[in-house]
């Protein structure tokens, strides 16, 4: 029995040697860049950061990001100028763009389409609308000079809070421990393709055991005007505290996800919007990735085509 | 409790410590651990279905006794006999069988006009199974009747026999003979043999996870929108499921034979690499052996097996192939499967060629097989695949259409994977899984079987890599031959 299990100890460690190294060998494991709160308190990448996003199982998506002096994903610096025509994307990861080669964003599609301007992108997992008026708020010397400014709402997730706060959460993965964990590539590729889940899902269960039993208690019933009263007044109170120039800012949301009742609102304060769930989800082809619900080149070029149609309808100069 | 689920994964080792550990001397504790844990291990799925197992093991423990003490009489020794086939295959009829009985009842009925509605059809769960202990303890009765085993007089013995847990739910069918002794003596705590358990697992692990698992949705795909694809895609998809079949099936045996080998317990081979048959009759010694001999000399034999004349002979042959379609299911698709096998094991055996592979394997001597053999290998295989048809089809009208598509509707087209993966992996891999099966073909106990330590440990570790390459979290991880 000694013998059994000493050799199944070294086995297993030898084999999860190796398994790190054909996994780093192939590249099957995303790199983690670092993240940094800034003497604005704004959350972001370390600035100067290059490495590799991996998305699903045998790599089946693999792209380069490259964090720039700022900190956020983007094949370019952010130099806004008064003489320029800039526009600003400003978002969640579904901007940030991690899923895409930096040099294939959707900020890059349309400078494809429109070739005098200039895209900066400030995208960043896990932004909500509060991260991104804070941002433009504190960076305001840098903001007034961009001409247009796209603010990325998932009404599904977003507009939960009144105003900003550093998001401790987030922060929390920058840990000594989490920060070492992640140099384990074995241990990143199979979390991001769900061979832990199982195991991480039978531990919750047994935490859960109690809570297992009142499980069946069917939950309150969800009074959807209120919430999207709710989530109005968490607008209004962000506006309030970090302000928005109506003349240039607009939302990116998805219409069809939506509530009508949120849409009226914003017609009726003249907030502007581009709608992109329609164009989606017309798309032959599919607009997400297959491991991933983040949108894949054919989805951020029907993104890309309808912020260019929103800019060219917007009659701005676009030369100046 | 599934073999490939983090449950097992915690339970497996609790129980394998609690019985070399805890108890290693007495015999008794060590088969009232195995019970508990094989109720437990059950009892998981369905608990209300452990007193089915409970009761067919006190019938066949005590109709055991009595036919021993009958045995002079052979009419009570036969009364008895009947006690046993009549509760098992009762069990059987109603969990299994109730249903598709009805329902044909009431399909013939409509066949002439008659148009019924079916108020005795029930909802009935098919017990995990039920099928294979059924028929474990109804071959204790039948070889105590043949005089060619001794009951047990200790129902802990025999019902750890019944309930062993690694061979359960999807076999092997064992023998009393076989591990019902192994379960009587002591066993001894043996390095060697829990290893080469482990090695089992592992390859077990690998052709459930990767094999199975990874094909499981381009053929669910295809056989559920089979009108839509041409017939390149059809036969693609029959032959893939030819490969996640054996892969899901042989997978779980080499697991449940590697657990039993932990516990110092050796199950019979249930599969000898099927896909390297010469022949359908080589095919049947290979694929679901324990299956096979259970009919063979429960069936077969009595009615007379091959020592009658060719025609009744011919009969036996028809009537085995037929039960075994219907064992696997209560389907015509499995019964049109078992005739089909009846049909393509007739001229192979009016030839006088059904035994002449029984103790060769292809390439017997050599490292490459003659040309002769490799067509004869692909021939076989193209046979069976195209019986899985049936067996894959959710109606008989389903597997008519398919084959109707293949004909009237071949051409190549290249097949896009419903996830949108690249197919080329799963080509390569299948690929690769038919080399190294071929290169393993003499030995299916040992599926590492290289001298050197160094090729032992990297093919461990590409076997768990291509693990976690073929890893997806969206498959519906249970095994195939659960639903029998």
């Amino acid at each position: 029995m000694k013998k059994l299990i000493i050799k199944i100890g070294l086995y297993f460690f030898l084999l999860l040697l190796c398994l790190e190294v054909l996994v780093r060998v192939f590249h099957l494991a995303k790199d983690a860049p670092t993240r940094y709160v800034d003497d604005y308190q704004v959350e972001k990448w370390r600035p100067n950061q290059s490495g590799y996003s991996v998305t699903g199982n045998r790599r089946q998506n693999f792209s380069e990001f490259h964090i720039n002096k700022f900190g956020f994903n983007s094949y370019r610096e952010f130099k806004a100028t008064k003489e320029n025509f800039e526009v600003a994307l400003v978002g969640d990861s579904f901007i940030e763009g991690f899923h895409q080669n930096y040099y294939n964003s959707i900020g890059k599609k349309i400078e494809n389409r429109i070739d005098t301007i200039s895209v900066y992108e400030y995208g960043y997992a896990g932004y909500d609308m509060a991260d991104q008026l804070h941002l433009i708020s504190q960076y305001k010397d840098q903001f007034k000079y961009i001409d247009i400014v796209v603010l990325g709402l998932k009404y599904e997730n977003d507009l939960f809070r009144d105003k900003y706060e550093v998001e401790k959460s987030r922060m929390s993965l920058e840990s000594p421990f989490n920060r070492a964990l992640k140099h384990c590539k074995l241990l990143v590729y199979t979390k991001s393709i769900g061979a832990l889940k199982p195991i991480t899902d039978f531990v919750a269960n047994l935490k859960n055991f109690r809570k297992e039993k009142n499980r069946n208690v069917s939950p309150k019933e969800v009074d959807l005007d209120k919430e999207v009263e709710t989530r109005i007044d968490n607008l209004n109170s962000l506006i309030n505290l970090y302000g928005f120039n109506k003349a240039k800012f607009c939302f990116l949301l998805d219409e069809t996800n939506t509530p009508p009742k949120f849409l009226d609102y914003l017609k009726e304060k003249n907030y502007k919007y581009i709608g992109i769930g329609e164009k989606l989800k017309e798309s032959r082809k599919n607009t997400t990735l297959i491991y991933d619900m983040h949108w894949n080149n054919n989805g951020r070029s029907i993104v890309a085509d309808e912020i260019v149609d929103y800019i060219k309808n917007e009659n701005i100069q676009l030369v100046k | 409790m599934l073999f490939n689920s983090i449950d097992f994964a915690i339970f497996l080792p609790i129980v394998f410590i609690l019985y070399w550990i805890v108890f290693p001397k007495k015999i008794r504790n060590q088969n009232i651990l195995i019970l508990i844990a094989s109720y437990f291990f059950y009892g998981l799925w369905d608990w209300r279905f452990l007193f089915l197992i409970l009761a067919s093991t006190l019938v066949d423990f005590f109709v055991g006794i009595y036919i021993d003490r009958n045995s002079d009489n052979a009419k009570r020794k036969k009364l008895w006999l009947w006690c046993s086939v009549i509760f098992n295959l009762s069990l059987l009829g109603f969990f299994k069988y109730y249903n598709f009985f009805i329902d044909s009842f009431i399909d013939m009925f409509q066949l002439f006009g008659y148009s019924i509605k079916s108020t005795w059809t029930l909802r009935i769960i098919l017990p995990v199974g039920i099928s294979f202990y059924t028929f474990q303890t109804m071959s204790y009765s039948l070889d105590i009747y043949y005089k060619r085993l001794k009951p047990t007089r200790n129902f802990l013995n025999f019902a750890t026999f019944v309930s062993f847990f690694p061979q359960l739910v999807a076999g092997p069918i064992e023998r009393a003979s076989n591990l019902l002794k192994q379960i009587e003596n002591k066993r001894v705590f043996n390095y060697d043999q829990i290893v080469s358990g482990l090695k089992l697992i592992l390859w077990g692990l690998f052709k459930k996870l990767v094999i199975a698992d990874a094909l499981a949705p381009i053929v669910d795909d295809i056989f559920a929108n089979y009108a839509s694809y041409p017939g390149s895609t059809l036969i693609l998809g029959v032959t893939l499921f030819s490969f996640q079949v054996y892969g899901d099936f042989s997978g779980y045996t080499d697991i449940a034979i590697g657990t039993a080998k932990l516990f110092g317990v050796e199950l019979m081979s249930n599969f000898k690499f099927p896909n390297f048959s010469r022949n359908v009759a080589e095919y049947w010694q290979r694929w679901h052996i324990s299956l096979s001999t259970w009919f063979r000399h429960y069936i077969y034999i009595p009615l007379g097996g091959s020592r009658v004349s060719k025609l009744i002979s011919i009969r036996n042959i028809t009537i085995v192939f037929l039960v075994s379609g219907f064992w696997h299911g209560a389907n015509w698709t499995f019964i049109f499967w078992g005739a089909f096998h009846a049909v393509a094991f007739i001229p192979v055996f009016l030839l006088g060629r059904n035994s002449i592979y029984k103790n060769s394997v292809v390439a017997q001597n050599t490292v490459l097989p003659s040309i002769k053999e490799f067509f004869q290998v692909l021939l076989t295989f193209g046979i069976v695949t195209f019986s899985r048809i049936f067996f894959r089809s959710e109606s008989i009208t389903d597997s008519f259409k398919f084959i109707k598509q293949i004909c009237t509707n071949f051409a190549f087209e290249p097949y896009t994977h419903p996830m949108g993966y690249r197919m080329i992996d799963y080509y390569v891999l299948v690929i690769i899984f038919v080399i190294y099966e071929y290169m393993i073909r003499k030995d299916e106990r040992n599926p590492f079987k290289f001298k050197s330590k160094i090729v032992r440990f990297i093919i461990y570790t590409l076997v768990i890599f291509l693990m976690l390459l073929f890893y997806d979290d969206g498959v519906n991880r249970s095994f195939i031959y659960f639903q029998f």
